[in-house]
């Protein structure tokens, strides 16, 4: 009997560990998702180039709080073609580092990890009046 | 019949029992184990879900049944009957500007070992533009 509960726990371990990993690749995923969603929307609704990327900053930095996960540590590149203009497209994307050391109520250590990453595209609205 | 001569008197078929034991033991361990991935699984919903009502308000004008029936529709599409007990609190914070906060909070249904539902609240901010209606 001993020996059975052993074996079951030792089979347990690691599939809590693959929960943790894909609980937190999800909960990554739907972050950067909803981090270049708000990131390009908020940016094509700037007015310039300074202040769309002052917005993807914001953006970013609230999406990932949302989650509960902390902003620092996301990648975020955005583009505007030519210029900033009527009719550019604004291409903004997140990246961000999932742990793979970890586990539920456990927390996370320092490794390897796996990058998830989100993009979007966001247009400057064509008959949007700008100073 | 080599093993019954052998065998202590009254110990027949203990290594059965016991087996029923270390299985109900494990067995829980394992319904342990998918809770735990249910509420995981439902806590990004729930997220998400939040995220999805602030948006909602942003893209769609400023009114908070907007948010409530998005994110209501999220969780219930992505989750399905998984999370109960639903509600939706939305803070506009003013008519025209600033930040739109839209907290959703459910109860995860208990089947496994936890005898009790799981509470989850997230909250999400989305910005609105100034000056729009």
């Amino acid at each position: 009997m001993i020996e059975t509960v052993l074996l079951g726990l030792i089979l347990i371990v690691p599939l809590i560990w693959a929960l943790g990993v894909l609980g937190a690749l999800q909960r990554g995923a739907l972050a950067a998702t909803a981090a270049a969603r708000e990131a390009g929307l908020d940016a094509a609704r700037a007015t310039d180039a300074a202040s769309a990327d002052r917005a993807v900053v914001a953006a970013v930095a609230t999406a990932f709080r949302n989650q509960g996960l902390d902003p620092k540590e996301a990648r975020v590149r955005w583009t505007v073609g030519s210029r900033f203009a009527r009719g550019a497209a604004v291409e903004v994307e997140v990246r961000w580092p999932v742990t793979v050391l970890q586990a539920p109520l456990l927390g996370e250590v320092s490794g390897p990890s796996v990058w998830v990453e989100a993009r979007h595209v966001a247009r400057v609205d064509l008959y949007r009046s700008r100073p | 019949m080599l093993n019954r001569k052998h065998s202590p008197a009254g110990q027949f078929g203990s290594a059965a029992v016991e087996s029923i034991f270390a299985m109900v033991f494990i067995i829980v361990l394992l319904l342990g184990v998918v809770q735990v991935a249910f509420v995981l699984y439902a806590r990004n919903v729930v997220a998400a879900s939040a995220h999805e009502g602030a948006r909602a308000i942003v893209e769609r004008g400023s009114r908070s049944d907007d948010a409530a029936s998005v994110a209501l529709a999220t969780v219930r599409g992505s989750a399905g009957g998984l999370v109960d007990d639903l509600r939706v609190g939305v803070d506009l914070q003013g008519e025209n500007a600033g930040a739109v906060t839209v907290v959703v909070s459910g109860r995860v249904k208990s089947f496994g070992p936890v005898p009790f539902p799981i509470p989850l609240t997230s909250t999400a901010t989305s910005t609105r533009e100034v000056g729009l209606p």
